[in-house]
């Protein structure tokens, strides 16, 4: 059963539309990888997922719940994003991590804080804070970085501090991981441990949703590949049928171009 | 018959008492002001933006030694209330003055702040004021320690001014020994206790800005 449904999203800036109309849908754990040319609206899809901007039509459901409804106001108040926003988790191209934290406080800070909505927070603090040390340590060793979990980000390498941004999404459990061209920010030498640690999630079956440019990293990590054009889906399908089989001249022009 | 140096320095920290309180009721009042100001300046209704950057470009635009006058004579002469007293008069005029510079400073670094720090917030579902305290607050906190140094420096001395309407401060006591006894040396040393406290408030400010070099921002 689809995990993902996304129907008919259109997004305007101004007077210019980004996105056209993109309808797809993605099963738990699987991949979808999403490809384009520069300005194809790849980042705008992955940020009115995250509801950093609101689509001006269009049907967000996840596990068949109407999360947005652009026809529906009553999907949009504040409270409600905040809660509904923690189904997808976001990795941001520039990593945006919090500089005064360590990497373990990077990844601690926002499970803390939801935490204390919880009612038995006032009674169980610190076994609570405990549990949420423990799983933070976890994750960061899921993603190779036990040794550098006082570092702050300033002393991390790139591909380091984006995995702490991975391991910081993960920590909020969501349903959908979102990476925006997670390696695009990174020196070729550092992007491949980051794709590596987009790998082992994908092995352990997250449902992830990549912007990506690396077509190799797309052929071997997803379940399925989007071609984003000018804001619509020009072609899509399983990664062997749309690198490899390319029906547009549109992506076999961007293929050519990017390989 | 010369006047000691005891004398003189009681005399003096007399006056340096009253410069130290409004320095002290001012920071008080003006740095969490300042910050309120600041979110009127960036408020997304346009009303209220207009109204606080006016506010802002009339006190900045104006000399502090006007704004002191006006705010010890306006109220009883055009208002007919009864006047505030001299030192109030002052620190209602200093807190307003130093309001709109503060905001100003705090506003610069909040704006320095990236975009991509609240996305990251938000997007772990925290919640605005979350954000605001949890994340950005110390960066912006450390962006403006520089700025901030040097309007707090400047006000130490800015309380100079209140002598204007009276209030009897250091270079007013150290003045009167010009006139009643013709001694000079006890100007040169009402110098020396501003020196010593923007001294120790420069020792201060350079504690700070160590303690938050542990990170970059
Ligand atoms: N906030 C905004 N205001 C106005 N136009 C925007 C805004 N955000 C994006 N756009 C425009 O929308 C289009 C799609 O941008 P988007 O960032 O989604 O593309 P992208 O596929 O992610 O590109 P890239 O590969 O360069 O990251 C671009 O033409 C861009 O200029
Ligand atoms: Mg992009």
């Amino acid at each position: 059963m689809a995990i993902l449904e996304a129907k008919n999203i259109h997004k305007r800036f101004g007077g210019t539309e980004v996105l056209k109309g993109v309808s797809f849908s993605l099963d738990r754990g699987k991949s979808l990888a999403m490809i384009g040319s520069s300005g194809s609206g790849k980042t705008t899809l992955l940020r009115c997922l995250n509801f950093l901007e609101k689509p001006d039509e269009g049907v967000i459901k996840v596990n068949g719940e109407t999360l947005f409804d652009a026809a529906d106001p009553s999907t949009h108040t504040e409270s409600d994003v905040r809660r509904k926003r923690l189904h997808f988790g976001l990795v941001f191209q520039q990593f945006n991590l919090f500089p005064q934290y360590t990497a373990l406080g990077n990844v601690t800070l926002a499970p803390e804080l939801l935490a204390k909505d919880d009612p038995s927070y006032g009674s169980d603090k610190a076994r609570i804070l405990a549990r949420i040390r423990d799983e933070a340590k976890d994750i960061l060793a899921q993603v190779g970085l036990s040794e550098k979990m006082d570092s702050y980000p300033h002393q991390l390498s790139g591909g380091q501090q984006q995995r702490v941004a991975i391991a910081r999404a993960l920590a909020m459990k969501p349903d959908i991981l979102c990476f925006d061209e997670p390696t695009s920010a990174l020196d070729p030498e550092l992007s491949g441990e980051v794709l590596a640690a987009i790998r082992r999630l994908s092995e352990r079956n997250i449902t992830m949703v990549i912007a990506t440019h690396e077509m190799g990293f797309a052929r071997e990590v997803a379940s399925q590949v989007i071609f984003l054009s000018d804001g619509a889906i020009l072609e899509s399908g399983p990664p062997e049928q749309v690198l490899s089989n390319p029906q547009t001249e549109r992506l076999r022009s961007f293929l050519n171009a990017v390989l | 018959m010369g006047a000691g140096l005891a004398d003189v320095t009681l005399n003096l920290l007399e006056g340096f008492k009253l410069n130290c309180i409004v320095f002290a009721v001012t920071l008080l009042c003006s740095l969490p002001l300042g910050l309120g100001l600041a979110f009127c300046s960036m408020s997304k209704y346009r009303a209220v933006r207009a109204v606080s950057k006016t506010f802002v470009w009339i006190v900045r635009g104006t000399p502090l030694l006007l704004q002191i006058i006006v705010v010890f004579y306006v109220p009883s002469l055009v208002f007919n209330v009864s006047s505030l007293g001299r030192p109030d008069a002052a620190i209602v005029a200093f807190v307003i003055n130093y309001t709109a510079y503060f905001s100003e400073v705090y506003r610069g670094g909040i704006e320095s702040i990236s975009k991509g720090q609240y996305e990251a917030g938000q997007v772990l579902g925290m919640t605005k004021g979350q954000v605001f305290f949890k994340v950005i607050l110390l960066q912006v906190v450390k962006r403006i320690m520089p700025p901030m140094s040097n309007e707090i420096i400047t006000l130490v001395k800015d309380t100079a001014l209140m002598r204007v309407i009276a209030n009897k401060e250091i270079i007013m006591f150290a003045q009167e020994y010009i006139s009643g006894q013709g001694l000079i040396w006890p100007l040169f040393y009402s110098g020396v206790f501003y020196l010593a406290f923007c001294g120790g408030l420069t020792l201060l400010f350079g504690a700070v800005e160590r303690r938050l070099s542990y990170f970059r921002a």
